[in-house]
């Protein structure tokens, strides 16, 4: 892993409002998290500037590589809820949903609803790929701007 | 009482809600755009949850997000500031049907104060002194002719649905309301969506004398004194006080009753201010009446004791007043100077951008309502009120004294804000004197301007 790569996680975890990630592939294992520095001199509230921790290890070789813990790294895409309301994973209660883990699915595909104010949103994907990661769960409530669906783009 | 309470707006009012939230114990969730998520109302609330883009009128105006919000996090109530959608009657019926309780006044209320002629003429109706004028809208230029020469020039031809000081032209004679007339129909169109017009007669060098009101869900009503608000800018304040320097008691107690009985007569509960102009012969007029808990609040609570924001919530919740008109004082005097992030120099062209030192005043009498803080981000897409500086003492005299001690110490960099101006203006002799009108500012920097060439 080089410094451009752990830049651009430093950056997506930014973006993502995330506070720790542990990624482990082939060739070492890396931990990043957000601290807040106590000697900061920001007299404000708290988390105005956060320095970044960063610890690697050498990892066992030719170890698998992990499912990265709720991140997205530089190869994939987020689809992300356009309004606040819940997340449903089927048009209905009984069928089953739209689609699943390592499905691939094609631009302009449903993949969700987002129901808001009693209206249910079809929730329409931008990119084609293969799903990755769903980090919600059914029936969940979501906000502007929530990742939706993880996905790999092929 | 609520258990939990949406806030539908952001900065300093946000906090206040919260704070005031926070002290009866309710549970609070905050809105905000994608680039308020560091701001200190969304760190304080129990909840956040991101309703839009930056934009406005897809976030803070985005009436289906923050219902949305509001249903997802369960909340009994939403409380929405000032501003944005805070006399918005279609947000206030949506909130009506979605059985979540608006914390202010009904629909009909607001909907009724917003229009502008209605509002007059009902004020007019109950025997409220309003401004000489014509009776409802203005068919036409030969009718607001008529008009203006029965009541006599100066005129002021206003938007029935403006207000806030938009959308006004005075005119001095035939030709110049003539003139005026087509073209006013089609500013108010393009800003407000409504071409009526009305006419009044222009106040010359009055004081903008405005009524704190409070009612219940029961017909309680009462008023908390008076704020006078004259030191503006083309009609946006600047120098909020209380009490007028120039009331006494048997005009605070003749309006006063006249607000009062303005509240009783319409059915109105919640917060709300009556705006009057005072002539310098001491006659006053009702100018509009705003539905809403306002930016100088702070100035009326220092002097009376009164948490405004918790009567608002106490009364939309369903409690009867339990204050009496006999028992609220007014004691001391309170000065609001609201800092903008504008540069005075050029223009009051705003100036956004990362406040990298800040230091606010202290001490005995000094309040600060602000949402500021080192390191945060004013950024271009809201107004730049970025602090309210409030001071309280026993006499006026003391208070101008904090005041100007504490605009001194209230250090922000490298951002320009309106402090260097309102130091300006409590130094002047005019001000100091209590004697400023709504033309004080005008001229005041009329006569600075022309120092500088």
């Amino acid at each position: 892993m080089n410094l451009k790569e752990i830049k651009e996680i430093i950056s997506l975890m930014n973006e993502n409002e995330l506070a720790e990630i542990e990624i482990e592939r082939e060739g070492g294992k890396i931990k990043i998290k957000k601290t807040m520095d106590a000697s900061s001199a920001a007299v404000g509230p708290p988390a105005v500037a956060q320095p970044y921790r960063v610890e690697t290890q050498a990892a066992p070789p030719a170890a698998p590589a992990e499912k990265a813990s709720p991140a997205t790294s530089e190869n994939t895409k987020s689809i992300t809820s356009p309004m606040v309301g819940t997340f449903y994973r089927s048009p209905s209660p009984e069928s089953p949903p739209f689609v699943d883990m390592g499905q691939i699915i094609e631009v302009g595909q449903v993949v969700c609803i987002v129901e808001a104010m009693k209206l249910m949103n079809e929730i329409k994907s931008e990119f084609k790929g293969k799903i990755v990661q769903i980090p919600v769960d059914n029936a969940e409530p979501v906000e502007f701007g929530q990742p939706l669906f993880i996905i790999e783009p092929v | 009482m609520f258990s939990k309470v949406l806030i539908a707006n952001r900065g300093e009012i946000a906090l206040r809600i919260i704070r005031a939230c926070r002290e009866l114990n309710i549970q609070t969730v905050a809105v905000y755009s994608k680039v308020d998520q560091n701001s200190l109302h969304v760190r304080f609330a129990d909840e956040a949850v991101c309703i839009g883009p930056a934009q406005s009128n897809e976030s803070y105006l985005n009436i289906p997000a923050i219902i949305s919000a509001a249903e997802i996090t369960d909340v009994e109530a939403i409380h929405p500031g000032y501003g944005f959608l805070a006399e918005n009657p279609h947000f206030a019926e949506i909130c009506e049907s979605c059985n979540i309780t608006f914390i202010g006044p009904s629909a009909e209320s607001i909907r009724l104060m917003g229009d502008k002629v209605r509002a007059r003429e009902t004020m007019r109706k109950i025997g409220v002194p309003v401004t000489p004028g014509g009776k409802g809208v203005i068919k036409d230029v030969k009718e607001a002719l008529e008009i203006a020469k029965k009541i006599k020039y100066p005129v002021i031809i206003k938007a029935a649905a403006g207000g806030g000081g938009k959308g006004m032209r005075v005119c001095h004679n035939d030709v110049t309301l003539t003139s005026s007339f087509s073209m006013a129909q089609k500013e108010a169109e393009a800003s407000f969506g409504n071409p009526h017009l009305y006419i009044e007669k222009y106040i010359t060098d009055p004081r903008h004398i405005e009524f704190q009101i409070l009612a219940d869900k029961y017909g309680n009503a009462v008023h908390l004194g008076e704020r006078d608000c004259s030191i503006q800018r083309r009609h946006q304040k600047l120098i909020e006080e209380a009490p007028s320097p120039i009331m006494d008691h048997k005009l605070r107690k003749r309006m006063g009753d006249i607000a009062v009985k303005a509240v009783k007569a319409t059915n109105y509960h919640g917060v709300g201010t009556i705006e009057f102009l005072l002539d310098s012969s001491g006659e006053f007029y009702f100018m509009e009446m705003n539905t809403r808990i306002q930016v100088e609040h702070p100035v009326t609570e220092m002097v009376t004791g009164i948490d405004l924001i918790k009567q608002q919530i106490l009364v939309a919740a369903g409690e009867k007043l339990r204050l009496k008109q006999d028992s609220i004082k007014m004691n001391g005097a309170a000065i609001e100077c609201r800092i903008n992030a504008e540069d005075p120099a050029k223009n009051f062209m705003p100036s956004p951008g990362k406040i990298e030192e800040l230091n606010f005043p202290g001490g005995f009498g000094v309040r600060v309502d602000t949402h500021i803080y080192p390191g945060y981000m004013i950024s271009p897409f809201y107004d730049s009120m970025v602090a309210k500086l409030i001071v309280f003492a026993k006499t006026r005299k003391d208070a101008i004294r904090i005041m100007q001690r504490a605009l001194d110490e209230f250090y922000v960099a490298p951002i320009k804000t309106t402090i260097p101006l309102h130091a300006e203006i409590l130094e002047h002799p005019v001000f100091a004197e209590g004697k400023a009108t709504t033309h004080f500012l005008d001229k005041f920097f009329k006569s600075a301007l022309e120092a500088k060439t």
